[in-house]
């Protein structure tokens, strides 16, 4: 199953590529430079799925203790790390020729960075404590008070003035694309949303695994 | 606008790298997991 989910992954990424750099036309505004779009929307989706997933764990957890969901918590937090990780570095590398700069400190930009820090802290706090049950105890109250940044993350770009264009897809009525740009971004949105799946799927298990070995 | 492509290659040359070391990292994960179980499965010898 987890291999299949790999094979999956490779071959929606690849056809992502050909959808991103292939189909999708060229901007009229912005050049091939917005090409970068369909790799720094799709990480962004995974960061919050990602982290939305470690919310729903952690409060499964804290409700019957279940190994399983501290397993899952843990594993969607670090690939949930690496991908925000991502988002920051290929949005600040959009961000120098279209902005004219790589970074400032404005509310998304901000936001996005606590949120990641936040989850640093949380794998750090992991293998700071040698009591699993503490440390899974301990981490999920931060995965849940982390998650709380997920809407300010969201809405930051409205609540905020900020330089960040807001959303084009993940907002109230119809997107505000071409509906080839819009196919292009949504093929590598479900690609990378798979890739989350393999990743964690593969984590997961390591993890079950260390927990036998150490029972 | 120009293109920029230099930058677009850099951002998917980055993604490339990262997730490929990270993919790497699991796998490596996995395959010390293995070693570790069939030692531990393995018969003992008199």
């Amino acid at each position: 199953m987890i291999r299949l989910l790999g094979w999956l992954s490779a071959l929606s990424l690849v056809t992502g590529l050909i959808m991103g750099f292939g189909v999708a036309p060229r901007e009229l505004t912005q050049g091939n430079v917005q090409r970068i779009m369909y790799l720094h929307v799709p990480t962004a989706w995974v960061a919050y799925l990602a982290f939305g997933v470690v919310f729903v764990a952690s409060i499964w957890y804290l409700w019957n203790r279940a190994a399983r969901a501290d397993q899952l918590a843990h594993a969607s937090a670090e690939v949930g790390v690496v991908f925000t990780g991502l988002t920051i570095a290929a949005g600040s590398i959009w961000g120098k020729p279209t902005w004219g700069t790589w970074w400032t400190w404005d509310a998304r930009l901000t936001s996005v960075t606590i949120l990641f820090v936040m989850y640093v802290g949380y794998l750090l706090l992991r293998g700071m404590i040698d009591d699993r049950e503490r440390a899974a105890r301990y981490c999920a109250v931060l995965g849940i008070v982390g998650a709380l940044d997920l809407p300010l993350v969201h809405f930051s770009v409205y609540w905020w003035r900020t330089l960040h264009q807001p959303p084009s897809v993940l907002k109230p009525g119809a997107p505000t694309m071409a509906p080839v740009i819009l196919a292009a971004l949504l093929a590598n949105v479900a690609a990378f949303t798979i890739l989350y799946a393999y990743f964690v799927a593969k984590r997961v298990h390591t993890l079950r695994r260390e927990h036998e070995l150490l029972a | 606008m120009p293109d920029n492509w230099t930058f677009v290659v850099a951002a998917y040359l980055l993604a490339f790298l990262v997730l490929g070391a990270y993919w790497r990292r699991l796998v490596r994960r996995d395959r010390q997991l293995r070693t570790r179980e069939s030692r531990r499965n393995a018969p003992a010898h008199s």
